[in-house]
């Protein structure tokens, strides 16, 4: 039983109540419009287009908001306070949710997050051998890509769109992409948004990508820790606000710390940065989301901290390192 | 005058199906057009000028708005012009006319932008409406909407108690009378007919066409009638969108995970 009681079973437990939540919350918690009424606004890739959800994912509001208000500023001359008053609110609630748990909704809430770690697990148990860390020139090639989907998919195409200057299948062209669509749908026995569109080459374009995407992340997500993950536009949108997150990874390396490498190991997202020295310093990186395997691997005491505001919620030690050791070995067994 | 020529074209026309009963109808405009715009999303698509079909004498309308407030609306002939929402979600239009020994009743839910209601639609749903009444079982989401070849849920309510065994009507102006009954507990399941003609690529370039659900109930000397319409999308995967082929690329993808999985044991670094 004390083998369970770690940081990863405690957010495996939170992340599989989260996906029932937020999947199926409308089903199970007799909260039908909770999706329509709760947040309308969650940093985490929680689908609009699952009706049976709890709550969905603040990209799609930012999308039409592009493409139906901010852009009337240029096309009907409409005065700016107005028109940004809705992506103000969305951008606030959003601040607020940041402010709270920060990044851990991509680590502990995220339904997709969850999705992919457990196609991780069921690769791990059919024996396939796991990639390890990719390479520091691999993710540096990787990072730049989830700020374009953010600038281009989320922001830029639909504003053009609203403009005039493009198809109206450019309105919401990151939820075209996304996995997440097909993941929540077809989690609650609705396959309809597995398809190919044959509207027009725009529409084709998106749904292929939107289709081979979601079977490439579910193959890599089996000997790939978080494949997509790495590419989610979700983490700038975090970014922006991560500075007044309570929640943070905090290192205190000071002379403790030799750089061992193991926190890196044990990032699902390859932050190399995080071995990198730093006295009582708050290194939650961009990429970042407070999984906090890197707590839980350091083998030194109190160098790698969660802390709530002032107040320090979890810190590394020789024997929580013993011990997730051990389970690590015994899982992979 | 203008108003009742227009309702009588209507009825004559593309809206002439209800066999007699009183229901909600969107005004369609001199070019045939519905007075929905091309964007389907919350609020937007809804049409703001309503007619009652069937109509002859006296009627109350009602419009019960999404924090449950009621407002009494009056119609111009058979024509309603909805007032300006102030508050966002569902909204309830209710028209019932009584005469000696019949009760009708015609429903509608629309779904109105503005500052957002606290209130759950589960609440309008809820409320007792009408004497006899059908009722969306949930009313779908405020962004969803009614979509061909798919399956929706509705109960039956007399007196705000489930009416089993009875028999319900399903219309459209394409497909014929289909017929469907209430289980023990009111409870039934209509599949809505992919019944659009002349359809263009792009689900915006298609209007919506409507439903009608229509039931009747005798109890002691009374008969009560009452009928549901809504609005009703084209599935584009009835059309332009292949599932198939959809399937098909989430198996190629796959492939090619599998494909980077091979190459990865040779180069890869087993995790530490």
């Amino acid at each position: 039983m004390d083998k369970l009681l770690t940081v990863t079973a405690l957010r495996r437990v939170i992340q599989l109540t989260a996906f029932v939540f937020f999947v199926y919350g409308a089903m199970i918690f007799t909260t039908f419009y909770t999706g329509d009424k709760l947040t309308q606004s969650l940093p985490a890739l929680s689908c609009a287009y699952d009706m049976k959800g709890g709550d969905f994912c603040t990209l799609i509001p930012l999308q039409h908001q592009m493409d139906h208000r901010v852009s009337s500023i240029f096309t009907q001359g409409e005065k700016v306070l107005p028109a940004l008053m809705g992506t103000l609110i969305t951008l606030g609630t959003v601040a607020v949710l940041i402010l709270i748990l920060n990044k851990a909704f991509c680590g502990w809430l995220c339904p997709l997050g969850f999705f992919q770690d457990v196609f991780t697990m069921i690769g791990t148990k059919l024996g396939l051998t796991q990639l390890g860390s990719l390479s520091r020139e691999a993710v540096n090639k990787i990072r730049p890509i989830k700020w374009f989907i953010f600038l281009f998919l989320v922001l830029i195409l639909p504003l053009l769109t609203g403009i005039g200057f493009l198809g109206h299948e450019w309105g919401n062209p990151y939820c075209s992409i996304c996995p997440s669509r097909i993941m929540t749908t077809a989690m609650g026995g609705d396959m309809s948004q597995v398809y190919i569109s044959q509207a027009n080459w725009g529409y084709f374009t998106l749904s292929l990508i939107a289709d081979l995407m979601f079977g490439l992340m579910v193959a890599l997500a089996l000997f790939v820790r978080q494949p997509f993950c790495r590419i989610c536009p979700m983490l700038p949108m975090q970014t922006l606000f991560k500075k007044i997150g309570l929640l943070r990874l905090v290192k205190n390396g000071d002379s403790h710390c030799d750089s061992c490498g193991n926190c890196v190991k044990a990032c699902p997202m390859d932050i190399y940065e995080i071995q990198d020295q730093a006295e009582n310093k708050n290194i939650t990186h961009a990429d970042c989301t407070l999984c906090g395997r890197c707590v839980e691997f350091c083998p030194h005491d109190g160098v790698m901290n969660f802390k709530y505001g002032p107040i320090t919620i979890l810190s590394s030690s020789k024997e929580s390192f013993k011990k997730r050791t051990k389970i690590d070995k015994w899982w992979k067994e | 005058m203008k108003n009742g020529l227009a309702a009588l074209l209507i009825a004559s026309s593309l809206w002439g199906y209800g066999n007699g009963v009183i229901y909600w109808a969107p005004h369609i405009s001199h070019g045939g057009e519905h007075s929905h715009s091309k964007h389907g999303g919350h609020g937007m698509g809804e049409t703001t000028m309503l007619h009652a079909m069937n109509l002859e004498g006296n009627s109350t309308v009602t419009l019960i708005k999404p924090d449950l407030s009621k407002e009494d609306l009056n119609l111009t002939d058979t024509a309603l012009t909805l007032p300006k929402a102030s508050i966002g979600g569902y909204y309830a239009l209710v028209l019932t006319h009584r005469t000696d020994n019949q009760v009708d009743s015609a429903i509608r839910y629309l779904s109105q932008q503005g500052r957002p209601s606290k209130i759950s639609p589960t609440k309008l749903t809820a409320l007792p409406k009408t004497d006899l009444e059908i009722v969306p079982d949930p009313l779908h989401r405020e962004h969803d909407h009614y979509t061909a070849s798919k399956s929706y849920h509705f109960v039956l309510r007399l007196h705000n108690h489930a009416l089993a065994n009875t028999t319900i009507f399903l219309e459209t102006r394409d497909t014929p009378v289909q017929t469907v009954t209430t289980d023990t507990d009111g409870k039934f399941t209509v599949t809505l007919p992919n019944d659009f003609k002349n359809v263009q690529i792009g689900r915006s370039e298609n209007k919506p066409s409507e439903f009608l659900l229509t039931t009747q109930y005798r109890e002691g000397d009374t008969l009560y009638k009452t009928a549901l319409t809504m609005p009703y999308s084209l599935n584009p995967n009835d059309y332009w969108q292949s599932q198939k082929y959809g399937a098909g690329a989430v198996f190629i993808g796959f492939l090619g995970g599998l494909f980077l999985y091979r190459r990865s044991k040779k180069t890869g670094v087993p995790r530490g």
